[in-house]
C-alpha cells in the first residue's frame, strides 16, 4: 500500500508511518549507495525522517511524501559523509580509486551485490558520489554541484571519469563471468 | 564528438540547445557516432541500481519510534505553551525567587533565630529551586532543535533566573545551591550562542538535562530527609 502521498494539509503522523513502511527500503538503499556504510545510511534515514517531520509545514502536497523524504534522506547522507569523510567531497584531479575497504563497506557491498555496486568499489568517493547523483538519482549538474560545493566542471568531469571507469569494469566483470 | 558529450547528451543534462542539436545532427548523419551512442546507451541503461537491500525490521521500528516520539514531544510543546519560554515564564520564576529571598529574610528579622529550626528555612528555599530547576529541566526537553534563535532566547532567561535563585540562595545561606546554579551558567551562555551547531546545541542541552536531572534527584532526597527529621516525635 501507498502512503496517503495527497494528503491536504500537513502530512500526518499515519502518513509518515505509511511512507516509512512502504518506501524506507529505497531511502536505505539510496543512503547507503552514498555512504557504503549500513550504520551511516540508518542514521541519514532517520535523521531525514527528523527533518522531515519537524519542518512538513515545508512540504508542498502536490508532491509525493515518500520523494520528498527521499531527497531529504540523501541530503542527510551527504551531510553525514562529509562530517565522517571531508576527503570525500575533494574533487581529484586524478583517477584515485578509493580502496578504503572496511568491514563495513564490504558488508554493505556484499549487501548490494551487484556488478554495479562492485564496480562502484573502484571510483573515488567524490566519483560515486556524483554518479549516483547524476545517474541513479536524476539530479541536474548544477544541483549536485551546489549539494557539494564544488562546481559544474568538477561534478561533469567527476561523472565522466566514473562513467569511463565503471563501463571498463563491468565490462571486464561480465568477461569474467561469462 | 567525443564521448563526454555523448554522456552530456544521454543525461540530457549540461549542454546548450545549440550543442544538444550539433549532437542529433552528428547522430543522423555519422555511423560511427550513432553506433557509440548506442553502445553509451546500452551500457549506461544496465548500470541500473542495484536492489534494495533489506532493512532490518528493528532498524525500520526505529524509525517509527523516531517519528512517534517527535509527534508526542511536539504535542507536549503545543499542550504547554506557558512553558515555552515567553517572558511571562521568565516573570513567574523571578517573583518565585524573589519570594523566597524576601520570605527568608522576613523570617530571619521577624523570628528569633533560636526557635527557627534551621532545616524549615532551608526545606521550602531548596523546594522553591526544585520547581525551577523542574520547569528548567520540561523547557529545555522541549525545545526545537532546529530553532537557534529560540535557544538562544531560552538560555538567556535561564540564566537570568538562575541568578535571581543564585542571590536568593545566597541570602538564605545556601552557598551550595549558590555554586550549582552559578556552575550551570557557563554552559548555558555556551547554549546561547547562536552560530552553535545543531550537534554542538544538542550535546549541551543533553549535558544540562542529565546534570539538572541529578540535582532534582538530590534535591528530592535532601528535602525527603529534611521532611523525616522535621516530624514531631522524629526530631531529638
Amino acid at each position: 500500500m501507498v502512503a496517503n502521498l495527497q494528503t491536504p494539509g500537513l502530512p500526518t503522523q499515519a502518513d509518515f508511518h505509511a511512507a516509512i513502511s512502504d518506501r524506507s527500503d529505497r531511502w536505505f538503499a539510496a543512503c547507503l549507495k552514498i555512504t557504503r556504510n549500513r550504520d551511516l545510511a540508518e542514521d541519514a534515514v532517520q535523521d531525514a525522517l527528523l527533518n522531515a517531520w519537524n519542518k512538513r509545514h515545508q512540504f508542498d502536497n502536490t508532491a509525493r511524501l515518500d520523494t520528498w523524504i527521499h531527497r531529504i534522506a540523501i541530503n542527510a547522507a551527504l551531510q553525514l559523509l562529509r562530517k565522517n569523510r571531508p576527503a570525500a567531497f575533494e574533487p581529484l584531479e586524478t583517477d584515485v580509486e578509493d580502496d578504503a575497504d572496511t568491514p563495513e563497506t564490504v558488508q554493505a557491498e556484499h549487501e548490494l551485490g551487484k556488478r554495479l555496486s562492485a564496480a562502484m568499489t573502484h571510483l573515488s568517493e567524490f566519483e560515486r558520489v556524483c554518479f549516483v547523483l547524476k545517474h541513479l538519482e536524476q539530479w541536474r549538474l548544477k544541483e549536485i554541484a551546489e549539494e557539494v560545493g564544488s562546481d559544474v566542471g568538477a561534478v561533469k568531469q567527476a561523472v565522466f571519469r566514473a562513467v569511463r571507469k565503471l563501463r571498463v569494469r563491468m565490462g571486464s566483470l561480465k568477461g569474467e563471468k561469462t | 564528438m567525443n564521448e563526454d558529450t555523448l554522456i552530456l547528451y544521454y543525461y540530457n543534462d549540461g549542454l546548450s540547445k545549440r550543442e544538444r542539436q550539433q549532437v542529433e545532427e552528428a547522430i543522423h548523419s555519422d555511423a560511427t557516432v550513432a553506433a557509440t551512442y548506442e553502445e553509451l546507451c546500452q551500457q549506461l541503461n544496465g548500470m541500473s541500481g542495484p536492489d534494495s537491500p533489506a532493512v532490518p525490521s528493528h532498524t525500520v521500528e526505529r524509525w517509527h519510534d523516531a517519528i512517534d516520539r517527535a509527534a508526542r514531544q511536539e504535542h507536549a510543546r503545543t499542550q504547554s505553551p506557558a512553558r515555552s519560554f515567553n517572558p511571562w515564564s521568565f516573570a513567574w520564576g523571578a517573583a518565585i525567587a524573589a519570594a523566597l529571598a524576601l520570605g527568608v529574610g522576613l523570617n530571619m528579622t521577624s523570628v528569633d533565630p533560636e526557635i527557627v529550626t534551621p532545616a524549615t528555612v532551608p526545606g521550602a528555599f531548596t523546594r522553591g529551586v526544585q520547581v525551577h530547576f523542574r520547569d528548567t529541566f520540561q523547557e529545555l526537553s522541549s525545545l526545537p532543535a532546529d530553532s537557534a534563535a529560540d535557544r538562544s532566547m531560552l538560555a538567556l532567561q535561564i540564566i537570568e533566573q538562575n541568578r535571581l535563585y543564585e542571590r536568593a540562595a545566597e541570602q538564605n545561606d545556601s552557598q551550595s545551591l549558590a555554586r550549582v546554579l552559578r556552575a550551570f551558567e557557563p554552559v548555558l551562555l555556551q547554549l546561547a550562542a547562536e552560530d552553535l551547531s545543531p550537534e554542538d546545541a544538542a550535546a549541551l542541552q543533553a549535558q544540562l538535562i542529565f546534570e539538572l536531572n541529578v540535582m532534582l534527584t538530590k534535591l528530592s532526597r535532601d528535602v525527603s530527609n529534611e521532611t523525616d527529621t522535621s516530624q514531631p516525635g522524629i526530631q531529638t
